[in-house]
């Protein structure tokens, strides 16, 4: 089970993420996520209530971050668990969309 | 319509995937994989050179389903024709991340990838990783993880250089790789199989062949997961010496 809240502040979309983040997302992520968020100037990805994520959700992230990244938006991952920072340093995510994304 | 071409699809997908698993002398050696959907996105396959050493890779495409199954095909024309011109397991990962990289992220894809040389002569195991779950060592009644050898996954970043570790595998002990839809397989309560478990089958059932062992793994995730239906597919290869 995957849902989502998104708080506007005005100048930042902070996106509550809750649940499993894997295959049954994919619709979520490109067909509601990157649409609603391409206007944003700054995203916050907050995963303090996401308790798992797998190979095709950290793929879904990525695609996520990099279409931001691309427009230019700030976005950063907070309140990521250590559990789930492990499997992203084991596949080197941080590498690949940058450190800078990732905020403690 | 759409049926029977799905069917074909699983059937080229199967052939292709369940590769002639080489004929070891005084060893063993198995890999299955059970799809999570009619179609997986998971690989395993085998490439035996000329001096005697056996190139094995294990890998998971980021996705399920046909889409997977398509990106794996790429990924497998990818692993036997770099395994014949590269000298290592880290050489191989580097040429097909240099071949498969700007398909990868054009397609917005990945995948993961564990690669190792079995030299029979030597006795020997070379291995090379690009993001995959770490090979899990069994023999004299303990299981550890190969030592850490890390690198990005097929189609993060380009011009990659993959290091290599070695190890020394003894008579009797045996190496298992794997892809994470093993540990990551839930029950009802929504728990996970985890690593520790996959260690406890492990040492339950040493001193059995390969493919007693590999089929003690598949029934003890079966039990576990009690009937849930799973989001990944279940891999593995079993090497004995």
């Amino acid at each position: 089970m995957f849902e989502y809240q998104m708080v506007n502040d005005g100048i930042k979309m902070t996106v509550h993420l809750k649940g499993d983040m894997d295959i049954e997302i994919t619709e979520v992520m490109e067909e509601e996520l990157i649409p609603a968020l391409q206007k944003a100037q700054e995203v916050e990805l907050n995963f303090a209530a996401v308790s798992f994520v797998d190979s095709t959700g950290i793929g879904l992230l990525m695609n996520l971050v990099q279409h931001l990244k691309e427009r230019e938006i700030l976005v950063k991952i907070t309140h990521l668990s250590e559990d789930i920072y492990e499997v992203f340093d084991l596949l080197q995510i941080p590498d690949i969309i940058g450190r800078d994304v990732f905020s403690s | 319509m759409l049926k029977r071409e799905i069917n074909l699809a699983r059937n080229i997908q199967t052939k292709l995937l369940n590769a002639e698993i080489p004929k070891l002398v005084a060893c063993e050696l198995t890999g299955t994989s059970i799809p999570a959907r009619l179609i997986g996105g998971d690989y395993f396959d085998f490439y035996p050179l000329v001096d005697g050493r056996i190139r094995m890779v294990i890998g998971d495409v980021m996705g399920k389903g046909i889409p997977a199954a398509m990106l794996m095909i790429l990924t497998r024309g990818a692993f036997r024709s770099a395994a014949q011109s590269t000298g290592g397991p880290g050489d191989t990962l580097t040429a097909m991340n240099k071949a498969l990289y700007k398909d990868f992220r054009a397609l917005r894809s990945f995948v993961t990838l564990l690669c190792a040389d079995w030299d029979p002569k030597q006795g020997t195991l070379t291995f090379a990783n690009a993001g995959h779950p770490l090979p899990i060592l069994l023999g004299g009644n303990q299981v550890s993880e190969l030592p850490k050898v890390s690198g990005v996954m097929l189609g993060g970043l380009p011009n990659q250089i993959y290091e290599e570790k070695q190890v020394r595998i003894a008579p009797n002990q045996y190496v298992l790789f794997y892809t994470d839809g093993i540990i990551e397989a839930q029950n009802q309560a929504g728990e996970q199989f985890t690593r520790e478990r996959l260690k406890k089958i492990l040492l339950e059932n040493e001193g059995k062949s390969v493919q007693q062992l590999e089929q003690a793994v598949v029934q003890s995730v079966y039990q576990f997961s009690n009937g849930m239906n799973q989001k990944d597919d279940i891999t593995m290869v079993l090497l004995r010496i």
